[in-house]
């Protein structure tokens, strides 16, 4: 990868005027994006969310009786993209917690960026998950009533303390950048007992308990078993580093700016191993059940790998999420950065599969011999919705970023742009 | 006592007896005629998608050697209920008379219980209606769980967007009326009785060794036989 900044600084920088007062620029910080850039990524999320809110209209309008779900099928798209976005909240906040309580900080300049998309991921599922909801207005009332053996009733006990403690140390952090903070040796211990609490939160509360609302489901074979939780946190952490991954990548690249290798590269070392864990996972989750002969999650099974949602176990879970990632990661093409981007961009992809293929095919499966095998594809609303609440988690990111210094390199780890245009909103062109 | 509001014990047992209303299915008997079905719609009123019975066809072995079996399937009402256990906001719970009901008024739709019924007797209301097909579908609602619910479609009195199943007619219960499905069948294949009462037929016919009950590996304990 070589890099060719055109456009030499100069100190005739523009009066920073109007709203950009308001963002990282106007007080001295690097800007998110480059104003080209930004042109373009708004307008792109704004006809996203224009598209979108068709679907938030229909679910408005006419309940959940827009969604392709029935009875015998009761949940679909919108759980699938709830349990990945915990996932990748929980994956992101256990990979800043290897900064602020590993200490590992060759990842410091992503800490932040990885807590704000961890806040940003929870919104996003719990959006989710509210509008996946036959009464929405009863969803605060899972507050008010708990039932100890419910699961789904501990993990909204969950959400709501570990959303606090990521915004707490989200706070810190930001602060701790900014140099508001008084004493920046308290500031690091209270990131690191908050991250300390936070970690057997995110793995057993959040993300192990997500899976164990499934886990404890003995009606439905696939679901039901000790290996689930366990596969939800290892491919949590498999989503979560692939996307800060992506979003670093990107972020520079649209502030303008050389995304560093080295950076790139620990993080692929950590997918890597996140990945092949999980391949682990997946190939014993489907032995055991396939050699033990038990008939009913074989017919789960086969459903998985030869019906109508074949291509998206084949394609997007096994290729396009595990194996081709991994055989990147592990090849000499690793030391390309564009690869590494290109295989961490994949495997978010491929978790969304893997999202989809836990909550579809067990539960299209018939239930008692004689009932017949459904069929769920969700409707263009369901997709619609998708979109428009995934634009709004990108957007509120976005407008995080040009507001507080998320993504700004710690000054001593700068060494990737050249001091001089440090803070200057140059149009930077950066060839790959 | 009964365990919902507005149900008195039964009319038919002492103050200190509890019930546990049972019923057994004989499969000799029932011929596959659905009448259970249709009557548990009127009854209950139920609009389209939520079944709370529904007759399943089995076909056992493989062609040419197959044999059908028609298994007509309420809810089971479950001892150990899976249903009840996922129920986060406890919407969903067993009443002292073995019989699993949902409150409506407190169920947010979640769908968990759904999942959770290893034999498909819950069914989610989606707001469809007959209206289309029928003068009136609307007007008037079947009382869930003895509560009156006025005319369909009311925001907040109707269970649209909740979940619905069998409750063994517990409206019907304190009247000392057997559910709508045991007293329509038309080959009288289904009874109805107290399963706590060891002299009651449904306890005789359940201790029968023909007598077995649907997925007993699961350990729900269903309050549901079948004779076969
Ligand atoms: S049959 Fe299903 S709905 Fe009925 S009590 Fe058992 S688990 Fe619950
Ligand atoms: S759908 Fe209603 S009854 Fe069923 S688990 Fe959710 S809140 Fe409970």
């Amino acid at each position: 990868m070589s890099t060719a900044c055109t456009e030499p600084t100069t100190d005739s920088r523009p009066p920073v005027t109007g709203w950009r007062r308001f963002t990282n620029e106007g007080r001295g910080h690097e800007p998110f994006l480059t104003p080209r850039n930004r042109k373009l990524w708004y307008g792109f999320l704004a006809i996203c969310l224009i598209a979108g809110s068709w679907g938030a209209w229909l679910r408005l309008t006419q309940g959940l009786a827009m969604t392709d779900l029935t009875s015998q099928m009761p949940w679909g798209a919108w759980v699938a993209f709830y349990i990945f976005f915990v996932g990748l909240s929980a994956g992101a906040f256990l990979l800043s917690s290897l900064v602020y309580v590993f200490g590992m900080y060759q990842f410091e300049r992503i800490g932040r960026a990885a807590l704000l998309s961890a806040v940003v991921s929870m919104f996003v599922a719990l959006a989710f998950i509210g509008l996946d909801l036959g009464r929405v207005e009863r969803g605060p009332i899972t507050l008010a009533y708990f039932h100890w053996t419910s699961p789904l009733s501990w993990e909204v006990r969950f959400y709501v303390i570990y959303i606090a403690l990521l915004i707490a140390e989200l706070i810190i952090a930001v602060r701790l950048h900014k140099g508001l903070v008084r004493s920046a040796h308290k500031a690091h211990r209270w990131l690191r007992i908050l991250g300390t609490i936070g970690v057997p939160l995110a793995i057993i509360g959040v993300h192990g308990g997500t899976g164990t609302i499934f886990a404890v489901v003995k009606a439905r074979a696939m679901w039901f078993g000790g290996l689930f939780p366990i596969i939800f946190v290892v491919s949590a952490m498999v989503s979560g580093t692939a996307l800060l991954l992506a979003v670093y990548y990107w972020q520079r690249r649209g502030t303008g700016r050389t995304p560093d290798p080295a950076l790139i590269q620990g993080l692929g070392k950590v997918l890597v191993a996140a990945v092949i864990i999980d391949l682990l996972l997946t190939f014993y989750e489907f032995i055991v059940p396939l050699l033990a002969f038990q008939s009913h999650d074989a017919d789960i099974i086969s459903i998985q790998a030869t019906g109508p949602y074949a291509w998206t176990f084949w394609g997007l879970q096994l290729a396009v999420g595990m194996v081709i990632p991994t055989i990147i990661l592990l090849s000499p093409l690793k030391r390309k950065v564009g690869w590494v981007v290109a295989a961490a961009m994949m495997v978010v992809v491929g978790i969304v599969g893997v999202r989809f293929n836990i909550v579809v095919p067990p539960l299209v499966a018939p239930i008692i011999d004689g009932y017949p095998t459904n069929y769920y594809f969700p409707t263009l609303g369901e997709w619609l919705l998708c979109l428009f609440l995934i634009a709004g988690g990108a957007l509120l990111y976005s407008l995080i970023s040009e507001w507080q210094p998320i993504h700004e390199p710690e000054p001593d780890t700068a060494a990737d742009t050249p001091v001089a245009d440090a803070d200057s909103p140059t149009t930077t062109e950066v060839t790959t | 006592m009964a365990g919902y509001p507005g149900v008195p014990a039964s009319p038919t047992t002492d103050s200190t007896h509890v019930p546990r209303w049972g019923m057994v299915i004989d499969l000799q008997k029932c011929v596959g005629c659905d009448s259970c079905t249709v009557a548990c719609k009127v009854e209950n009123r139920t609009p389209p998608g939520v079944n709370y019975n529904v007759v399943v066809e089995q076909e056992i072995g493989t062609y040419p050697n197959v044999r059908r079996v028609n298994i007509p399937r309420p809810c089971m009402q479950c001892d150990t209920p899976p249903c009840v256990t996922v129920c986060p906001v406890n919407a969903t719970y067993k009443g002292d008379d073995g019989v699993v009901v949902i409150d409506s008024d407190r169920c947010i739709g979640c769908r968990y219980c759904i999942t959770a019924c290893p034999y498909g007797a819950r069914s989610f209301d989606f707001g469809e209606s007959y209206a289309d097909e029928m003068q009136g579908a609307d007007e008037l609602q079947a009382p869930e769980w003895g509560i009156e619910r006025g005319t369909r479609g009311g925001v907040w009195s109707s269970p649209v967007g909740t979940v619905r199943k069998c409750t063994f007619c517990a409206h019907r219960i304190p009247r000392g009326e057997e559910p709508a499905c045991c007293e329509t069948c038309i080959g009288d294949a289904r009874y109805f009785g107290d399963l706590n009462d060891p002299d009651s037929l449904v306890s005789k016919l359940a201790a029968d060794p023909r007598a077995f009950r649907l997925k007993e590996e699961v350990g729900t304990n269903p309050s549901v036989y079948y004779l076969r």
